[in-house]
């Protein structure tokens, strides 16, 4: 008899959470970020162009938008669930193999929580919502 | 190859023997590969200071018109200059997997993989034309 099909396999579902946080978080690292770096960090302060960040009415107007808010909060916190295993494994690459340890990890995906909750928190009082 | 020293096996026996896998410090400057994968991991380091320094312009506007101020300093440019290139390094890097990890039947690697790019730059224009089209 099969013994594999008799026993029970657990799915590893903690581990698929991560996973695809990990995944997703790359993809939208990939896809969203160097547009926001180029425009935000470099045409915009140098005044090549406009930007929407560069005037405190524009930019509150922008922000109040809940679509906007959503946009952020995916753009900002989901990546830091990629980062925080890269981190980790870098660490791990460098030498340092405390970095695989239980409280290695509490302390990089609770960092990425902990962004994301502080990113939910300023989104939310920054701008009061509105559909203008 | 060289053979073992004399007594070696006598010791192995007494002795369990742990597999310790040893790598030299700087492993990963030896090959120009184990350096670039080294990179890619990196790259979420100066990402992660951009979207938290990000973050803080955003926590700004709730400072009331007078109290609000973008980041202009040249620190600031120089810095996300720095940080578009590992920015980009990541992109490139990650899309360039779509085409391992995705797989449709009948449809050729390289082909998911340019879809991904594609998908890259019209999300990078619309982007783009968000932020620049609001502003005045």
């Amino acid at each position: 008899m099969n013994h594999e099909a008799t026993h029970q396999q657990k799915p590893a579902f903690a581990h698929l959470v991560w996973w695809f946080l990990f995944a997703q978080g790359g993809v939208i690292a990939a896809i969203l970020i160097p547009v926001h770096v180029l425009v935000q960090g470099i045409l915009g302060p140098l005044g090549i162009v406009h930007v929407v960040d560069r005037h405190y009415d524009t930019w509150i107007q922008v922000l109040g938008n809940p679509i906007v808010k959503l946009y952020l909060l995916v753009l900002i916190a989901l990546p830091f669930f990629h980062f925080a295993h890269r981190l980790r494994y870098l660490l791990v690459d460098f030498g340092v193999p405390a970095a695989k340890s239980l409280p290695a990890q509490v302390a990089f995906y609770g960092g990425a929580v902990v962004v994301t909750v502080v990113a939910i928190w300023v989104l939310l009082t920054t701008a009061p919502i509105s559909f203008s | 190859m060289k053979a073992p020293p004399a007594g070696a096996e006598e010791q192995a026996s007494a002795n369990p023997r742990v597999y310790k896998p040893e790598m030299a410090r700087g492993w990963w400057l030896a090959k120009r590969h184990y350096f670039l994968y080294m990179v890619r991991e990196f790259t979420a380091l100066p990402l992660a200071l951009w979207l938290l320094w990000f973050l803080v312009e955003i926590q700004r506007a709730s400072n009331g018109p007078k109290g609000y101020y973008p980041h202009s300093s040249p620190g600031f440019v120089v810095f996300s200059v720095i940080v578009l290139g590992f920015a980009l390094y990541h992109s490139y890097t990650f899309l360039s997997l779509a085409g391992v990890i995705i797989h449709i039947k009948g449809v050729p690697a390289r082909l998911i993989v340019l879809s991904q790019f594609a998908l890259w730059l019209v999300a990078s224009a619309v982007i783009a034309a968000v932020l620049i089209g609001f502003a005045r």
